[in-house]
Parts: C-alpha cells; sequence; structure tokens
C-alpha cells in the first residue's frame, strides 16, 4: 500500500512541477542577436527620441496599440514592472502603433503609463521591426542588439522576467 | 503486479499530458460562443464577433459605413493562438493560407488581411484606418516559440452572419503537419 501511496505522491509531484513549469512565460531568446532597427520618433510632449539614444543600457520595447485587448492587460504589469527597475540603468518604452496623442491620452487616464510613450502613427517603425501581432516586446541588450522577444502579453512585473533583462547589464 | 500498476500510472499520466480535444462553450457574460483547440502544445480559440461589434470597431478606425457592413457580414471570430510549450524545439507555426472553411459542400479559402487590403482604394481608406486593420487582423503567417507566445486577432472566415461551417485547421509542430476540423461553427447574428 505504502507503495502506490509514493507513487502517487510522485507523480502527482510531477504534475504539479510541469503545471508550475506551465504556469511561467518568459521570453523567447534570439540567437542571432541581430542589430535593433533605430528609430527616431515623438514622446506625447513632442520630444523626439532615437533608439540609439539608449545606447549603453538594456532597453524593453513594447509596440502596443490602445484597441488591443492583451495590450490592455499588459500594460498595468509593464507601469509596476518599470516601477521595480526604473532606478536601475533599464530603459522601458512603449511605442503606439497608429494612433494619435489624443486618443492615447484619453488611454492612460484608466491606464496609467508613467514610462516613455512614443508614437508610430505612420506605422513606419513596426513594418521595420520583426513583429506579426500586439503586443510583441523586445528586449535590446546594451550594444545595440534584439536579445528577446515577446510575442503576446506578459506579467512585466515578475522579478523571474526582469531578472533576464537585468542580467544584459 | 507492482510494474503493471506502475506502467499503468505512468500511462493514466501520459494521457493527461497529451490530451486533445475540440470544445464548444457559451461564454456566460456575453452568451457568444467559443470554439477551443487543444492539440499538444498548440491552442486555438475562436471567439464569435456580432456583426455590430465588428461594424462598431471599424468605423471607430475611420472605415466608411460600406465597408464596416462588408467586414461585419463576413463571419468575423476573434481569434487567439497560443503556444504552451515549455520546450525550447517546440516552434509551432500556422498559415491561414492552408485553412478551409467547407459550407454546403463548396470549399473555400479563408479572405485573408492582404485580399482586404488590395480591395481597397486609397480614396476608401485612409492610412490610418489601415495599420489598424492591418494589427487587429490574425496574421497571414505567424511562428509561435515556446516560452509563453501567444497572438490574437480577427479571421473573417466570409459566410453571411447565421451560416454554419465546418473549418480545417492546419499547423506545424516543428514541421510536423497538423490538422483537425472544427465542425458547425455558428457565425453569429445580432442580438
Amino acid at each position: 500500500m505504502k507503495f502506490y501511496v509514493n507513487v502517487l505522491t510522485f507523480l502527482t509531484g510531477l504534475l504539479l512541477t510541469g503545471n508550475a513549469l506551465y504556469a511561467s512565460k518568459l521570453m523567447t531568446p534570439l540567437n542571432d542577436k541581430k542589430a535593433a532597427v533605430n528609430f527616431k520618433l515623438q514622446d506625447m510632449d513632442g520630444k523626439t527620441h532615437q533608439l540609439s539614444d539608449y545606447k549603453g543600457q538594456p532597453v524593453i520595447i513594447n509596440f502596443w496599440a490602445t484597441w488591443c485587448p492583451p495590450c490592455r492587460e499588459e500594460l498595468p504589469s509593464m507601469n509596476r514592472g518599470w516601477a521595480k527597475i526604473k532606478s536601475e540603468g533599464i530603459a522601458m518604452i512603449a511605442i503606439n502603433v497608429g494612433e494619435d496623442e489624443d486618443t492615447i491620452f484619453t488611454f492612460t487616464g484608466d491606464y496609467p503609463i508613467d514610462f516613455t510613450v512614443l508614437l508610430d502613427q505612420s506605422g513606419e517603425v513596426i513594418n521595420q521591426w520583426p513583429i506579426k501581432g500586439l503586443p510583441t516586446t523586445f528586449v535590446i541588450d546594451p550594444q545595440g542588439r534584439i536579445v528577446y522577444r515577446a510575442i503576446g502579453g506578459r506579467q512585466w512585473d515578475a522579478d523571474e522576467l526582469l531578472n533576464l533583462v537585468r542580467a544584459l547589464k | 503486479m507492482k510494474i503493471k500498476c506502475l506502467g499503468l500510472l505512468i500511462g493514466l499520466l501520459f494521457i493527461q499530458i497529451s490530451y486533445a480535444d475540440i470544445s464548444k462553450t457559451v461564454l456566460p457574460d456575453s452568451e457568444l460562443i467559443e470554439w477551443k483547440l487543444v492539440e499538444g502544445n498548440f491552442e486555438l480559440k475562436l471567439v464569435q464577433r456580432l456583426p455590430d461589434q465588428t461594424r462598431s470597431f471599424f468605423e471607430g478606425r475611420g472605415f466608411s459605413k460600406n465597408i464596416t457592413r462588408d467586414i461585419a457580414n463576413s463571419c468575423v471570430f476573434q481569434t487567439i493562438g497560443r503556444n504552451n510549450s515549455k520546450d525550447k524545439q517546440q516552434t509551432i507555426h500556422v498559415s491561414l493560407k492552408k485553412w478551409v472553411v467547407k459550407i454546403d459542400q463548396q470549399r473555400l479559402p479563408i479572405k485573408l488581411k492582404e485580399t482586404w487590403d488590395k480591395q481597397w482604394s486609397d480614396e476608401q481608406v485612409k492610412p490610418s484606418s489601415r495599420i489598424a486593420f492591418r494589427w487587429a487582423t490574425f496574421p497571414t503567417e505567424q511562428s509561435f516559440e515556446p516560452n509563453g507566445d501567444y497572438n490574437w486577432g480577427m479571421i473573417s472566415f466570409g459566410p453571411q452572419p447565421g451560416s454554419v461551417f465546418d473549418l480545417y485547421v492546419e499547423w506545424k509542430n516543428n514541421e510536423q503537419k497538423k490538422s483537425a476540423w472544427i465542425k458547425n461553427i455558428i457565425c453569429p447574428v445580432n442580438k
């Protein structure tokens, strides 16, 4: 009898471990580490930002839109993640695709975003990046190379995910 | 005896992990129907969208009433594809070009986002509307990597509201072709 209890305990443990791993969603490491395409975009205040301005530090770049449900689900966790990393020499940028300042301004009343939001109104930048859907997030290393990609939303305040970015410093 | 029981238990474990299914659920809040396909690491959800939902979404993105009516009446579903694998080798690839709508003994391709885009002139649709359409619709080709990749977007299957059709779904798991039929999908009508 004890044998069967042990076997069942082992198999249950195996299942639970599998489920725990299953629940943990990280990012896809990109082994070819291609150079990220530079961009020049304006933020909500009209200030111009280039990706090259951020060279020397890891950068998290998220492409999103206000009408995209998983973006809305993901952004609060990005804001919480930003609160954790903003003093650690890591940049976080949200590039809105195809919308104007008024739309984004209204949206941020409900979904506060404390990190940099850039406007790609013409879709020119997103067309140059390897993106199929929104949201898609990239992590750029201090040398300006794309090292991770996440298609679909993630929990950006999870330390196991942020630690991957921290390790790039 | 012990070895047989152990084998049986491990077999049961395997069955749970590799369980594949197509299910249909009425969503409690909206009363819309969701079809869900799970096979190995691949998960696909098709959720009905009322024609009015689709019409108002695209009108809000600057499309004309004529165009939004055409889109809304083409059986648009919200579609979510996901790779649930944690294994680095398990890449899933989906090509909507391989999917087939079967209705009234006819087999029809899906109306892809590229087909819609080509039929509109620049006078009919402004650039910002095209951008919204492109990114709100499901990609024609997409690879889903492990570690939680998923994507969502609208697919227009084509039939009129109220139609019932079967959908042939094809995908690749590490170059291994897989397929399934989802039967009796209902294009919703406005309530």
